[in-house]
């Protein structure tokens, strides 16, 4: 089972549903969408099973497809522990993301494209999570652009066509810097041996000078410090978040900014150890210094749209941080971290989407008290903001817990930095419950709330049970990535000498 | 007749595909001659019967050689280029009709002059001597010039036409007078030589050199010299433009492309200065003023203005990696150029269509397959992957860092990066606003056929690029072996 073509699967499976719906009748396009995205879902569930966890840092159900021998260019898939969860997380959000499509108000017209658009995202998210090769990998990098391009441009809110522009703007000119770093990687691997490559276990082999390496480092680390996005490079994401339909909103702040963290974590840490090592106490400032701004800038928003999206923006700020602090807990708790985000923030994107279907709004005034007329939909935003507060039991904890224990490693100081980000953190959160909860509102009699049921309650319980999971029992998903982190840390002493 | 020209002239074996597109030339001319009303359905198949033969030849019998006392040189570079240059005018021949006809002009000299401009641009792309390709320039150029101007009642097409004469006799004189001090300087007309020669007088060489080179920098509308371009493809019939976009940048690219490897020897340092300079500008002013561009047809000339500083850039990089990055790219960009001004061809039949940007609102709902197939297009030309435009983006990135041109790979990144803008806008206003304007458009199911082949060929040669691969990498090798 180990040589399954697991990723090349999951692959296919969403575009063959993406076919069936551009020729079938467009009543079918959300039962088809619901159905391939619960294949693929099933699929990364059933290969748990056979997913050797003992060996998680390395590469399994690989494949290689030659594209193009003289660079040597394949297609070359796999997953190791990491990429592994980040696949579960992309199938698992795929299919909540659909689920909760099929009852939005938002998307009532060209259901066809819409599923389409969709089914292809999670194509290109499973490769690049898949890709071992790091040409295919930005192929698949800017292919996620497309779709979500179209998602927010013609499904999304108001200002939706200028954030549509925003958003590939940022990113696509971001990424032409790591196309130009990628294609930089392969001429001096041919100049170092003899021959051209892409392939990423290839590349961790040349060796640079220091300030080479430095200058590649940026290279990548301009694309995925957009993509990521870490103040002061996150201007796109609150128009792009904001204005997305929910499911867009979902998809983007779940997995689409998981792709920035993971490739900082896998190409400039895995390639550039030792610019890594040299640029690790910028790099964690810089985390705790986006933390900080992004919290300040969650707080001030009246749209609540607006203000997830900021809060996304201060999560990632310690995914960077803890990723960059470059020692066991950190690494553990930057992983830990990107897995619980995806979670709550696509639940907290579900609530204001859900709330909008109620009252037309997003604005944090009219939202006031409206929740407790809801008790199914309270309880649940109550555990998602408690989760996204890093409460014991909940799935941010361990995310913020590791990291201020990842920073006591190096000092005190560094690790009350840690501490008084995650206390602005949990700031805007009790901010935005306080809003929703504890606000009175007279008008209440005036409007018909009905509670969360069907399809959405389906959508919301599919990330807040992995809530629980993720909090209850971290081990299950340290088991993913321990051996990784092993091997990451030993290359890094092997390489960068720290 | 094949037989018997090979039994008595052996050595025009490598000359059969030219000889072919000569001869369906004249016979055109002369069908045109003799009868007052020709059949436009006699002049296509002849055209394209003789076409197709020429093809054939340079698929089946790929001979490789010099013939003529070493005048033409055939090798597998220009066979690839010859193939793509047969192959889109064939294409062509499947759009051009209902559009001339549309415009009320539909004349025979269009069949001929078409296949006298491929002669020309098929010697271009296969010859090292001065003389011969001054002679080829001027088919091509000739060509151009009517065929810019063969929209009788439409001024902007006369005016396009005198602009490109104007500038384009500037080119060719002075190419010619470069030719002149390159061949008082080493003695010989045949461009290897030429470059590898060491003599007295220097100047004379890069004196030479200089103006050999503006003149082609006029014809690939590199700036500053690419003032004729903008007019003259707006101006011209859009079938023409997107000849002119593709045919003529492979032939107007190629002896640039010939010149790379021998560049090394004597001037590399000014070759890489002159050139990256120049490439840096063009690309940066043609996206800069396409970006503010009301005129689709127009704007899409500004791309391709932009393209050529693209490919400048692998020029500039007088290397292996180079040379393939720029074959690459060359072909990419006839697919896409060509294509996308076939959309607008296909559009402008439309009652009331002028090509405006607001135009093109809500494409989607009045023709949704041509919008997704001008969406592709629009996306290769910006560099999304896996298109052919992507392909040849990342392998000029490949040479500049190979090169160590890292400002101007930078300059790049900061062009494409303006270019997304219209790229985007266009695609924007087709999927994301409702129509403006009641689009009344009906294709044949043969130009459907057409477009979605060229869409798919966009698609398909840059996912699998070993296709293309295959032919490029040993073309451009063989011409680094001296």
């Amino acid at each position: 089972m180990v040589g399954f073509p697991l990723a090349s699967v999951s692959m296919i499976l969403p575009l063959v549903g993406s076919f069936l719906v551009l020729v079938l009748r467009e009543e079918l396009a959300r039962w088809i969408a619901l159905a391939f995205s619960g294949f693929v879902f099933a699929l990364s569930i059933l290969s748990l099973f056979y997913f050797d966890f003992s060996q998680s840092h390395k590469v399994q159900f690989e494949e290689v497809y030659p594209l193009l021998p003289e660079f040597n260019l394949n297609l070359h898939l796999g997953f190791d522990g990491l990429s592994y969860l980040m696949y579960i997380l992309t199938a698992l959000i795929s299919l909540t993301a659909i689920l909760w499509s099929i009852r939005d108000h938002q998307v009532s017209h060209r259901l066809k494209e819409y599923y389409v658009w969709f089914l292809l995202t999670e194509s290109f998210l499973v490769g690049v999570f898949a890709s071992l090769d790091l040409m295919v990998f930005y192929v698949f990098y800017e292919l996620t652009l497309v779709p979500m391009f179209f998602a927010i441009g013609i499904w999304g809110y108001k200002l939706r066509m200028y954030s549509a522009y925003k958003f590939f703007i940022y990113i696509f000119v971001s990424s032409l810097f790591l196309l130009l770093g990628i294609v930089s990687l392969a001429v001096q691997h041919y100049k170092q041996f003899g021959k051209y490559s892409f392939y990423y276990f290839d590349l961790i082999n040349n060796q640079y000078s220091l300030g080479f390496e430095v200058f590649l480092f940026f290279l990548f680390f301009i694309a995925f410090a957009v993509k990521t996005p870490i103040v002061p490079f996150h201007t796109w994401l609150p128009d792009a978040h904001g204005e997305a339909p929910t499911a867009g909103s979902v998809v983007l702040a779940a997995i689409l900014l998981k792709m920035g963290t993971y490739a900082l974590l896998r190409f400039n840490i895995g390639l550039f150890p030792e610019a890594s090592l040299f640029l690790m106490p910028l790099m964690v400032l810089w985390g705790i210094f986006s933390i900080v701004f992004a919290s300040w800038f969650t707080i001030s928003q009246s749209n609540v749209k607006r203000f997830v999206a900021y809060s996304s923006v201060s999560h990632m700020g310690f995914v960077v941080a803890g990723m960059f602090l470059l020692n066991a807990e950190g690494l553990k708790a930057s992983i830990t971290e990107m897995f619980a985000h995806g979670l709550t923030s696509s639940a907290l994107f579900m609530m204001a989407g859900f709330i909008y279907n109620r009252l037309h709004s997003f604005n944090m005034q009219a939202l006031r008290g409206s929740i407790k007329f809801m008790p199914v939909f309270a309880l649940l935003v109550a555990i998602t903001g408690y989760s996204s507060m890093g409460l014991p039991g909940g799935s941010s904890f361990w995310g913020k817990f590791l990291t201020i224990l990842g920073a006591r490693e190096y000092t005190l100081q560094l690790s009350l930095l840690v501490l008084a980000g995650a206390f602005f953190s949990v700031l805007y959160m009790l901010y935005l419950l306080k809003v929703l909860y504890l606000d009175t509102r007279e008008e209440a009699r005036l409007i018909h709330f009905t509670d969360i049921r069907g399809f959405k309650l389906l959508a919301f319980l599919s990330v807040v049970l992995p809530m629980f999971l993720v909090g209850l029992l971290p081990f299950l998903f340290f088991a993913f990535y321990e051996g990784y982190i092993q091997s990451l840390l030993k290359h890094l002493v092997l390489r960068g000498g720290g | 007749m094949q037989e018997l020209v090979s039994i008595q002239l052996p050595d025009l074996r490598l000359v059969l595909p030219e000889l072919t597109v000569l001869i369906t030339g004249f016979m055109l001319f002369s069908l045109e001659l003799l009868f007052k009303r020709l059949s436009h359905a006699i002049a296509i198949s002849v055209s394209l019967v003789g076409y197709l033969i020429a093809l054939l030849f340079i698929t089946f019998m790929p001979a490789k050689g010099e013939t003529f006392f070493g005048l033409y040189h055939r090798d597998g570079f220009s066979s690839l280029l010859q193939f793509f240059m047969l192959l889109l005018t064939m294409v062509l021949l499947g759009f051009h009709l209902i559009y001339y006809r549309k415009k009320r002009s539909l004349y025979g000299e269009f069949y001929y002059l078409l296949s006298f401009a491929l002669l020309g641009g098929m010697f271009l792309v296969s010859s090292y001597n001065l003389i011969v390709l001054y002679v080829a320039l001027e088919a091509v150029s000739i060509s151009f010039y009517i065929l810019t101007a063969l929209l009788r009642s439409d001024f902007s097409s006369k005016e396009g036409a005198f602009k490109y004469l104007m500038l384009g006799g500037l080119s060719i004189a002075l190419a010619s007078y470069g030719a002149g001090f390159m061949y008082l300087y080493s003695g010989s007309l045949d461009l290897r030589y030429i470059l590898t020669h060491v003599g007295e007088n220097q100047y004379f060489l890069v004196l030479g050199l200089v103006l050999f080179l503006i003149g082609f920098a006029i014809k690939i509308g590199a700036v500053p010299f690419h003032f004729w371009l903008p007019d003259a493809y707006q101006g011209a019939p859009t079938p023409i433009t997107a000849y002119m976009a593709s045919v003529g940048k492979l032939a107007f690219f190629a002896p640039l492309v010939r010149l790379m490897p021998y560049v090394q020897e004597h001037f590399a340092y000014a070759w890489v200065a002159t050139v990256s300079i120049i490439s840096a500008i063009t690309m940066l002013y043609g996206n800069l003023v396409a970006l503010v561009q009301k005129d689709v047809k127009r704007l899409l000339a500004y791309s391709s203005i932009a393209h050529s500083g693209y490919i400048m850039a692998g020029i500039a990089v007088a290397q292996l990696i180079g040379l393939k990055a720029v074959i690459y790219f060359l072909i990419a960009y006839a697919l896409m150029g060509f294509g996308s001004f076939m959309v607008l061809a296909l559009l402008e039949r439309s009652e009331g269509w002028e090509n405006r940007l607001e135009q093109f609102s809500g494409l989607r709902f009045s023709a949704p397959w041509l919008a997704v197939s001008f969406m592709l297009m629009l996306l290769a030309l910006l560099g999304v992957p896996p298109t052919v435009g992507f392909v040849g983006k990342a392998l000029v990135f490949m040479s500049l860092s190979s090169g160590s041109l890292w400002w101007l790979a930078f300059v790049m990144i900061v062009a494409t990066g303006i270019s997304t803008g219209y790229y985007l806008r266009i695609t924007a206003l087709m999927f994301m606003r409702n129509p403006s304007t009641n689009l009344q458009l009906a294709l044949t199911g043969w130009e459907k056929a057409l477009i979605a082949l060229l869409t798919v060929s966009l698609v398909l040669l840059g996912a699998v690029p070993i296709i293309l691969w295959g032919f490029i990498s040993p073309s451009a090798e063989n011409l680094f072996v001296r």
